[in-house]
Order: structure tokens, then sequence, then C-alpha cells
């Protein structure tokens, strides 16, 4: 009597709103905006150190996972620290919302982490933002149990870094993706060089098409995923100054949709294959998938190029056989590196761009699509490395 | 009169308690489940409650929920299911954003104030959309407000990235412009604790003045109760529909400002923190639309909360909090039907004894 | 007490003996004791609130008694749901039906018992089936019709056939006639006593004496709780078998000695309104005129669903008036709202207490309080003044004799009787100048139905106006100065107390006969 039904419905509700808050904040994750976001500016990254970086694993102390070396030439950043990780000393990452299994860049940082784990025998504490409220605390949380470094993974958390970081100058911090304002003497900005990726890739469709006709597909029409084209661009240029490059952006500065919208790639890609194009590389998060399965329609020899990680590693068998290659983005390289910068006695803050010289972007070779080109591109990747070759980043 | 009214009390109180500890047995045999060990999980937890910082953190977590709590709690007097409220902060907290970097001129304490009410109005107005809907059209406003809520992240995504986006340096961190100062509102704790703590204890005091004690509550509570009595009565159940959710919506407006004047002093399409409309919902639900239940119940969910960030170092999932909010609602839901009848059984029950007895008295045969 | 004679050979279909039923807040059974032999009607006659339908819910399996036993066809039973009563062959006809207006007469009757062969329902065989017990009872009903197209007698055969069809032998009817009128009466009790004819055991509740007389082999008399007695009709006067039900004389009408005075306090004047449904629209009342002068009281008589409900709907300002004028003490109030209305001296005693007047979880003062809390002695500002609230809740709970433990007590916690004394003492204490009286008695006990009667006389002795609407002739016939009959939302006759014969009344009341409105 004293229950309404409404109330009793209300009640269900909520349990069905919890379950949908929650989801919602997983689902939200990141549609790989910030991801792709990746390395805003600096182009030609640390000329010097050259050499080593192709070869992978040619350090000591190499570990290799998921088809990433790590453990490669510390970049220049760092302030190449000299002295040795103490085994069992303590690191933390903190997570944004999706945490360890989402797929994108926490997923990679969670690489990365395993790797400091096994290769360099530290202990990893993690802890994952639930909701934004969360972000705080768990900087925090971390910075008080003695964990150092602590990466944040994501520039979501920059607000509430900046202010932990400050209250705990003797710990360092990373953070992915982003560039704090202000000089940071503590944070180590962990940012990379998509358009160099992007080169490579775009070489690779380049030397791949029959047709001479490729294409370029973009999630919000923004500076940075126009740096993604223009190294998409440059780099089939290299290749064949003639060829005939198509460009779509999904949505317009703020359209949020753009990264999670696969049937609008896939109506766009479908166009393409049908008027010759034969490779088409996305850079719109989510959207790629419809790319993929546009590729998968349009029958042999129309490929598709994934972006952030190397999608032939999630695909569906028949997805596999379209895709030529993926621009990766080596977050978990940068949360290695960091970690062991940071054990080898790294202490002042910088920016640090993740770029083809360190090893921070660079293409899939899964599926051994590009076997035959392998050499090509490796030249095109030693000529960037080395400023021979200047990749736009816009 | 006075010992039923404790009884109830009591009982209320009790099964409240109840409901929880329920939840943390169900998520203790989860736990077992998992290969965890509870007690380790708990005593975590604990400690972490124990931790001055925890603390705050948990009260700062609290705040908004209270705003949440009441806001929803406010459309239940009135039978009124506002899902809107995470709508409504949204929009809320975007305009006051906005709105306050534009007023700096303003010294610090009239900053604040006129953020506020403008949080407020445009609370209100998101919600008067419904309202509108609802009686004009005989739109039920559950649906009027969830359709509102998918439109307000469209509409507030598309305002701040078309008109809005501000960075600094190469920072990914896109938010409106800073807010001068003098808009903030103060900490009480530097970075730890904010006076929205005291604002939302406020706002639940007013709450309880406006519905409990005053003659417009009286009316939002008989129309909620019984609208057709209420309306036989005089009461214009339009007109009650429409206070009681703006009123709600208003006092949503309050949710995002904690985050928005209190900490990063501007709005974030990506950064901004959502769903605690939805866990507004719980708390009402728990603290039974009763001003302290209210207060008490946001406090759990802020120390479960806080306290869970713990676990991660210990290597269990914080889902397991999300796992005993959810536990705690539904056991909640159907502990308080069942002592409810209890309650409404014996008070029916003492009626009757004490006219029986009355006409044993008067000589007169029951 | 006065025992019937063992009138037949017959073995007793029902047997309940030592029942006690408590309820919290209602007259419970105790010392219950019942024989109902088979193949008779058996009548069960008591005032309203006697525990006539607590006993019957009783024996249907709807609740389980505290003590006593109960024996079907000689076999001791403990129902503990109404599938184990009908089990057995008992079938409960509700006195509210418990039928869909969406679907036919058939399906009706078939649903939830529908014969179905692997999921699918057989039409030809249910048909078939129903057809054959209609004809068997003497029932004309189309088995097609949809159930909204068909009068209240006609559902009332319907809710039989249904019950029949389940397989049930012993029928109770509760309070069948109180939905009928007169002609639908004996119509009704033609089909009980085929029904019996055909071995069938009925048990009819009713309060109605002159029916129970009429009809029934053996009538058991229950007051207060408890069967006082049971009797053959032959054996018993009917001012005999009314003493046995309310334990005394039957109350005489009192002939008022106050004048109706000359001043209109209520005028309706050519009132319509329609409802508008979905490509249609239909009167709800039509062309309706009644003056109410001070002092009087207009009854009216109606079977439910003729427009009474929307009449007062209308004259509150509940429902808009589509012609016509709603005029009170000389004021046009036709566009005012219903609080201004209220304001300005209409009292309204709802047709359904708990949906229109009760907050039911509300303790009794915040009931007291409702419609007028805009008074002054309610408020302290913008704030609710308890107190004074409180005071003016025990007031009327001291005035108008409501049983209560408290003002502070949540209204369900009241019996039936006891609300609705609480209302009238809302509704009266304004002194209004017209009230509007919708079942004023409905479901109370005797002892408030006096209560209330005598408070509309002496309020209508002060001067007030009464719009008196009411299914219980004897109580219009009592009451009324006039009485008014409404059919398919019009006035079809207005008569005197003197005139008005129930039989009357109901050939108005179902059409059969129409005068024009005087």
């Amino acid at each position: 009597m004293r229950y309404s039904k409404r109330l009793r419905v209300a009640s269900l509700a909520v349990v069905l709103g919890l379950a949908a808050a929650a989801c919602g904040s997983s689902a939200k994750t990141t549609s790989t905006t910030a991801t792709t976001k990746g390395g805003t500016a600096t182009t030609a990254a640390t000329a010097g150190s050259a050499a080593g970086a192709t070869t992978a694993g040619s350090t000591a102390g190499g570990t290799s996972s998921g088809g990433t070396t790590f453990g490669g030439k510390l970049p220049d950043c760092f302030g190449n620290p000299t002295g040795t990780v103490t085994k069992g000393s303590k690191a933390g990452i903190a997570y944004d919302t999706g945490g360890r299994g989402d797929g994108t860049f926490n997923d990679s940082a969670a690489r990365g982490a395993d790797a400091a784990k096994t290769g360099l025998g530290v202990t990893i504490d993690e802890l994952e933002a639930k909701t934004g409220d969360d972000r705080n605390p768990n900087l925090t949380t971390l910075s008080g149990n003695g964990d150092n470094p602590i990466i944040a993974v994501g520039f979501l958390f920059e607000t509430d870094l900046l202010k932990i970081a400050a209250a705990n100058p003797k710990t360092m911090y990373g953070i992915v993706d982003d560039v704090p304002p202000g000089a940071n003497a503590n944070i180590f900005s962990l940012v990379f060089a998509a358009n160099e990726g992007s080169f490579l890739v775009g070489a690779a469709a380049a030397l791949k098409s029959k047709s001479g006709h490729i294409g370029f597909i973009g999630g919000q029409d923004i500076d940075l995923i126009h740096n993604f084209e223009a190294g998409y661009d440059a780099g089939a240029k290299a290749v064949n100054s003639k060829i005939i490059i198509e460009s779509k952006y999904l949505g317009a500065a703020g359209d949020n949709a753009a990264w999670t919208s696969p049937d609008k790639a896939k109506e766009i890609a479908t166009g393409w294959y049908t008027s010759g194009a034969d490779v088409i590389y996305s850079a719109a998060g989510g959207s790629g998938n419809g790319t993929i399965d546009a590729a998968v329609a349009a029958g042999d020899g129309k490929w598709a190029i994934g972006v952030d990680s190397d999608q032939y590693l999630t695909a569906t068998p028949a997805q596999q056989k379209h895709i030529l290659t993926s621009m990766v983005k080596h977050v978990d390289v940068a949360t290695y590196d960091t970690i062991r910068a940071v054990g080898q006695g790294a202490t002042k803050g910088a920016v640090c761009t993740f770029s083809l010289a360190n090893d921070g972007v660079g293409y899939a070779t899964s599926g051994g699509y590009v076997d035959d080109i392998k050499a090509k591109l490796d030249g095109y990747k030693a000529d960037i490395i080395s400023g021979k070759i200047v990749v736009p980043a816009k | 009169m006075d010992r039923q009214k404790l009884q109830r009390i009591g009982v209320t109180a009790a099964s409240s308690v109840a409901a929880v500890l329920f939840a943390l047995v169900i998520c203790g045999i989860i736990l077992l489940l998992t290969g965890r060990s509870p007690s380790h999980v708990y005593q975590t937890m604990w400690d972490a409650a124990g931790e001055r910082r925890i603390q705050y953190d948990a009260i700062q977590r609290a705040t908004p929920l209270m705003f949440a709590g009441c806001a929803v709690a406010l459309g239940f007097k009135m039978n009124l299911f506002n899902i809107g409220v995470e709508g409504q902060y949204r929009i809320a907290a975007l305009v006051t954003a906005i709105v306050g970097t534009r007023i700096g001129f303003l010294p610090a304490p009239l900053h604040v104030a006129v953020e506020l009410a403008v949080a407020c109005i445009c609370g209100a107005a998101w919600a008067g959309i419904a309202a509108f809907m609802k009686v004009r059209r005989g739109v039920n406003e559950v649906i009027a407000t969830i359709m509102l809520n998918a439109i307000a992240i469209s509409l507030a995504a598309w305002l701040f990235n078309t008109y809005f986006r501000y960075t600094q340096g190469n920072s990914q961190n896109v938010t409106t412009r800073p807010i001068p100062r003098s808009g903030w509102m103060p900490d009480i704790v530097k970075d730890q604790l904010n006076g929205f703590f005291i604002v939302a204890l406020l706002v639940v005091f007013a709450y309880w003045i406006v519905v409990f004690k005053s003659r417009f509550g009286f009316r939002l509570r008989a129309s909620g109760h019984n609208d057709v009595a209420a309306k036989t009565s005089g009461i214009s159940s339009k007109r009650m529909i429409v206070t009681a959710l703006l009123l709600s919506g208003a006092v949503a407006g309050f949710i995002g400002m904690q985050q928005t004047l209190g900490d990063s002093h501007a709005y974030s399409s990506q950064g901004f923190v959502d769903g605690i409309g939805f866990l507004g919902i719980a708390v009402a639900l728990l603290g039974r639309n009763h001003p302290i239940g209210i207060v008490l119940s946001a406090l759990l969910f802020g120390l479960l909360a806080a306290s869970a960030t713990k676990l991660g170092l210990i290597k269990v999932p914080q889902e397991i909090v999300q796992i005993i909010e959810g536990v705690i609602v539904l056991s909640v839901v159907i502990v308080n039907e069942a002592s409810g009848r209890w309650v409404d059984k014996r008070t029916q029950q003492r009626a009757a004894h004490a006219v029986e007895h009355h006409l044993t008295q008067q000589g007169v045969t029951a | 007490m006065t025992t019937a004679e063992p009138n037949t050979e017959q073995p007793y279909a029902v047997e309940l003996e030592g029942i006690e039923k408590r309820f919290p807040g209602v007259i419970a059974n105790h010392d219950v004791s019942l024989k109902v032999r088979k193949g008779t009607i058996h009548a069960i006659v008591g005032e309203n609130g006697a525990g006539k339908s607590t006993l019957m819910n009783t024996l249907y399996g709807m609740h389980q008694p505290e003590a006593g036993t109960i024996h079907v066809n000689g076999q001791q039973v403990h129902f503990k749901s109404p599938a184990e009563a009908i089990a057995v062959g008992i079938g409960m006809v509700h006195q509210h039906f418990m039928l869909a207006d969406n679907l036919t007469v058939l399906e009706n009757v078939i649903l939830g018992a529908e014969p179905a062969r692997r999921g699918v329902i057989r039409h030809a065989e249910g048909t078939a089936k129903v057809a054959a017990l209609a004809k068997q009872i003497g029932a004309h009903v189309d088995l097609d019709a949809p159930l909204s197209a068909l009068g209240v007698g006609q559902r009332q055969r319907v809710e039989i056939l249904k019950v029949l069809y389940r397989g049930a032998n012993i029928l109770i009817l509760d309070e069948p006639t109180a939905v009928l009128v007169p002609q639908e009466v004996d119509e009704l009790f033609e089909t009980l006593k085929v029904l019996v004819a055909g071995g069938a055991t009925v048990i009819f509740i009713s309060h109605k004496l002159d029916e129970v007389l009429a009809v029934s082999d053996e009538i058991t008399v229950i007051r207060q709780g408890t069967t006082v007695g049971t009797v053959t009709p032959d054996s018993i006067t009917r001012s005999r078998l009314g003493e046995m039900m309310v334990g005394s004389e039957l109350p005489k009408p009192i002939p008022r000695v106050t004048k109706i005075g000359a001043a209109v306090r209520l005028e309706v004047n050519g009132a319509s309104a329609k409802v508008v449904g979905p490509g249609s629209q239909k009167y709800v009342f039509q062309d309706i005129d009644i003056d109410v002068h001070e002092g009087e009281i207009v009854g009216v008589a109606g079977v439910e669903g003729n427009g009474q409900f929307e009449l007062c709907e209308g004259i509150l300002g509940l429902m808009p008036l589509t012609a016509g004028t709603i005029v009170l003490d000389g004021n046009d109030v036709t566009h005012e709202t219903v609080r201004h209305r209220k304001d300005a001296g209409i009292g309204y005693i709802p047709f359904d207490r708990h949906r229109e007047a009760l907050m039911l979880s509300s303790p009794l003062w915040e009931n007291t309080m409702l419609g007028r809390e805009s008074q002054p002695k309610f408020n302290i500002g913008p704030l609710i003044n308890v107190r004074g609230s409180q005071a003016d809740c025990r007031e009327i709970i001291h005035d108008f004799d409501v049983r209560t433990p408290g003002e502070d007590v949540p209204a369900f916690a009241l019996s039936g009787g006891n609300q609705q004394k609480l209302i009238v003492g809302r509704e009266l204490v304004n002194n209004p100048s017209v009230l509007i009286a919708a079942h004023p008695t409905r479901g109370v006990d005797i002892g408030a139905q006096n209560a209330i009667w005598a408070r509309l006389r002496t309020a209508r002795d002060a001067g007030m106006g009464v719009l008196l609407l009411s299914a219980d002739l004897e109580e219009l016939i009592a009451l009324s100065d006039v009485i008014v009959v409404m059919f398919d939302g019009m006035i079809t006759a207005r008569l005197t107390p003197a005139q008005a014969t129930p039989e009357l009344l109901g050939l108005y009341m179902t059409g059969t006969r129409q005068e024009a409105a005087a």
C-alpha cells in the first residue's frame, strides 16, 4: 500500500540504470579519439638515435610481446639515465575508464606494464578509473603507495595530474597522449608521431595498389587527424607521385559519432572500391571496421589499413585476408620505456615523442602481405629517421 | 503515537542496514567464488575508510550524489520519475562554465552566486521541456527525459566543440575557457574537500523544509500520493507536475557544480563525470526520499567508491563495488517492501486494537 | 434464535462450523456456523460490514480462517487458494465483475481455462460447451459480442457462465442484485431457480430483505461477524428478519420539520459534456437541469455509469462543460477552477473514497487538511501549522465519531466506515452551501450509516443544499425531497419520494420508461 507501482518500476529501472551507467562509462571509453590524436607537432625525431632502432630487440634485456619488441634504446628525452632498475621497485599505472581489455590504448599500456614486469622485474600496481571521479584518487593512492613512476593513461588525467604531480615532487609521472601546459619537472609527456607511421603505410598502400587509386577516411575533421592524412599522402606520393588519393572525413569537429560510425565508413569505402580504389586507410577509431568490412565485401585485391594497434590480431579470419597492414602506435613501448628510464634514474620531466626512430610508431607485418615490400618500407623508415625525408605534419 | 513513529524509524533504519549487510554477504560469496578472500577485501576497504584522505574523497563523491538524490526524490514525491537528471546537470554545467568566464568582473561571492543561479535555471529549463511535454501533450516523463538525456549529451558536445573549445599549449585536454578565480567555489581542505559539501547540506535542508514542512510541499505530496484525490480537492496536478519537475531540474543543476566550479574550473566534454543522475535514483531509493536518508546513502555510496580505489592495489577489480551498490539497491527495494508491509499491518492492527479497547471501555461489544 | 426445520432430505453441500477470521480493523467472523443443503438457494443476509463477504471469501479459499472447519459435500477441506475451491466445484461471482471489456463473451468465459490442443485454442469446442451452458440456464447472450456491448445484467450472466464453465456446482453470488435494477433482479432469480432445479447449490449474499424472502429456500442471518440464526422464508416476517439483522427495530424514516428555502444554492443549467474518443465523441451527460435549494436534498437515481459521476465532475470543475452553466449561490462558476468552487462553497463526498478522497498512507490530520490547506488555521506563513492541523483533525474525529486511536495514524488503518465518517466530517466542517454526496454510506455499517444520515439532515436543516447520488434506493427515498433519474446521461424523470417506488425507479433507470424531463 505504501509503495506505489510506479516506485517499484522505478526501482527496477534504477538497477537497469546502474547497469547502464556502468556500461556507459566503459563504452564511452574513448572512441580511439585519444589514441588517434597522437603526436602533435614534432616530426623529425632525435636524428642521432638512428641506428639500432630498426633491428629491435638487439639491446640487452629486450623482451618481445604481441609483435612488439621492448627494450630498445631509450628516447633521449629521458636524459639517458645510466643506473639499473631495482628488482621489485614499484611502478603504477592509472588506466582511464575501460581499463585493461578495452582493445585500445589502455590495453596497449597494459602490455607495456606486463613487459616491464617480466622484463625489468618491477612490481606493477594498477588502478582503473571507473568514473571520472576516480582519476584523482587513483593517482593519489598510487602516489601514496610509493609507486614511481606513475603513468596516467590518457589526456583526461591532465587536470588531476598537474595537481598531484605538484604535490609529490619526488615522484615521476608519465601521461599518455598529452602535453600538459606549463613546465612540469616531474612529468613525462608521452606523445606519438602518427604522421611518420602513416607515411610508411601510405607508401605500402601505393606500392600495393594496382590501380594507382587509394583512399583515406578520417574521423573528425580536425588537425589531429590531418596529421595522419598528411603522413599517408606524403608516403603514397613518395612512391607514386601521380597516385589518386581519395579523402573523406566522417564528421565535423566535435561530432563524436564520427569515431563510432562503421556504417558510414563502409558506405564511403564501398563507393571507392567500386570506382577502382584498392587500398583504403582509416584513421577513424571504431569506424575503421566499416572499411575492413567493405574490403571483404569488395573481394580479392581490395585492402584496408588499420590504425593504432595491429588490427590483424583482433580481426576475423575473413577480415584478416584484407588487412594489408596497420599503423601502430606503441603506447606499450612508451609505458615500458618510462618505467625503465625512471628505474634507471631519470629525474627530469620532458616531452617524449615516440616516433619511428625509437620504435614508438610503426607498421604491422602480421599476415605477411607486406613482406615483399618490407625492404622498401624499411628504406623509407631509415630515411625518415636519418632526416633525409621530413614528413609533413599537416 | 511517538512510540509508533520511533518504531517506524527503527524498522526503516534496520531494514536499510540489513540490505547493506545482505549486499556485503552476496558480494562476499562472489569474491569467494572468484577465489579471493572477502575478509581481505573488506579489511582493505575498512582500513581505507579510516584514512582521512579517503574520508574527504568519500564526502567529495557524496556531494553530487546528495544533489542528485534530492532531485530524484523531488520527482518521486510527485510520483514522477525524473530520469533526466543526467541531461539536466550536463546542460547546466556547460552553460555555467561558459557564463562563469564572462562575468569575471563580479566580486567572488557574487560571481559564484550568479553561477549557481545559472546552473539552477539551466537545469530547471531542461527539465521544463519534459514538464511541458507531459502537461501539454501527455508524453510520459520517463520517455521524455530519457530522450532529453540523449539530446543533452549531443547538444552539449556540439556547442562545446563548435564554439567553446580551448586548449593550452600542446595539451590534448580540451576544455572551455578556465573560469577566473573569483568564480571558484573555495575548498574546505585544499584539493581534498570542496565547499560544495556545505551547499549540498543546505540544499538537503531546503528540500526537507519545502517538501515536508510547507503548504506547497503538502500539495506536492498529496498530488504524488493520490492525484485524483488531490485534483478533487482543488489541487492542480498539472501545476504540481510542472513545479516538481522544475524544482527537480533546478536541484539537478547543482550536481556538476563541484566539478565545474570546485575542481576543473572549466567544462570538458570528455572529462565530464556522468552517470550521477542514475546513481541519484539509487540514493533516493535507498534513502527513501527522506532528507537524512539521502545524506546517509550518498555518504555510503561515496565511501564505498572511495575505499574501493584501494582494491586495485590488492588486485581485486573495483567492479565489486558496483556489484555491492547494485545488490544494495535491489535488496533495499525488497526489504523495504517487506518491512513496509509489516509496519502497515502492525499499524492497522494497533488501530483496530485501540478502537476495540475504546469500545470495550464504553461497554459496547466490538 | 429461530432455527429452520430440516425441509428436505438433501445432504449438506457446504458446512461451516465455528469459523473465526480476524482482520485488523475490520469486523471479523467469529463462531460462525452455516449449513447449506444441496440443491437449494441459501441466502446470507446481514448489514453492510456484518462479515458476509469475509465469510464467503473464506469458503472460496481467498484466505484461511483462524479456527473452524469447512466441509464440502461431506469432505473436510482446507483451501489454500481459490484454485483449490474451484477444483471441488465452488464458484464465486463477485460483486465487481472480473471481466475483460475488450474480449468477446466467449473469450471471457473460457479465459484461463481454454480448451486447447498444443497451445492452440479450439474455439468450436468452447463455443459448443458455452452455448449448451447458456441454453441450460436460459441465458440469451451472443457469444461473439464484445463484452463492452453488454449491459450489467448480461455481464452478470457471463460471470455465472464463467463459473459454471469451470465446473462449479456450488455458486456463491456476492450481492448480485446490488448493481441490478428490479427487472434484472427478477431475471437473475429465474436463472438461479433453473440452476437449482438442475442440482446446483446457490449461496447468495444480500442485505435486501424482500429479495431474500422471495427467492430463498433458507436464510442465514449474520450480525456483527457471527451467525445469529437460520430460518425459512415462510416461517418469518420481513420485520422480524430485519430485527435479526440489525439487532433492533429498523430505523423509521424521520419526517422533516423544516422547510425548503427559496434561495437556490446550486443551479445546473442545460449542462452537457462530451468525451472525445478515437474517431468518436459521446455525450457523457446532456442537457442536465437541476436546482438545489437552500435546505433541500435532491436525490439522483441511476444505474452506475449513466453519467452521474461525470456530472459531479462537471459541477466540481474536473470536467469541462461543452454547454450550460453552473451557478453557485447566484454566481456563475462555470469557468472557475476546482479550488475556487470548493472555496466558494461546494463540498464533495466522492464515489470512491480510496481513489478520490484519501491519501491512504498519510496521517489522518493530513487527510482532513486536504482541500482546506489554504485556510489560515492550517498555516504559519508558507509552512504547515502541524499543531493547528492536528487540533482541527481531533475536532472532526470527535464531532463525527471517527473510531481511531488518534489523528496520527495513517488513513489505511481505519475501517471503511470510519474513513467515510472522516471524509463526511472534512466536507461538512466547512459549512458548504451545497454538498455533493455520492454514495455517502456505501460500505459502512449500520451505526455509521445512521450517523451520516443524521449529519446530512442536520446540515440540511441548517440551510445546506444537498445533491445526493446513490445506488441505494432506500437511502434516496428516505432522504430526498425530490428524486431525479438519470439514464444514458440524461434526466429521464423527476419524482417525489412519495411517488417513487423501487419498481417505478427501476423502469426509469433502465430506460424502459421515459418521461419528458419536467
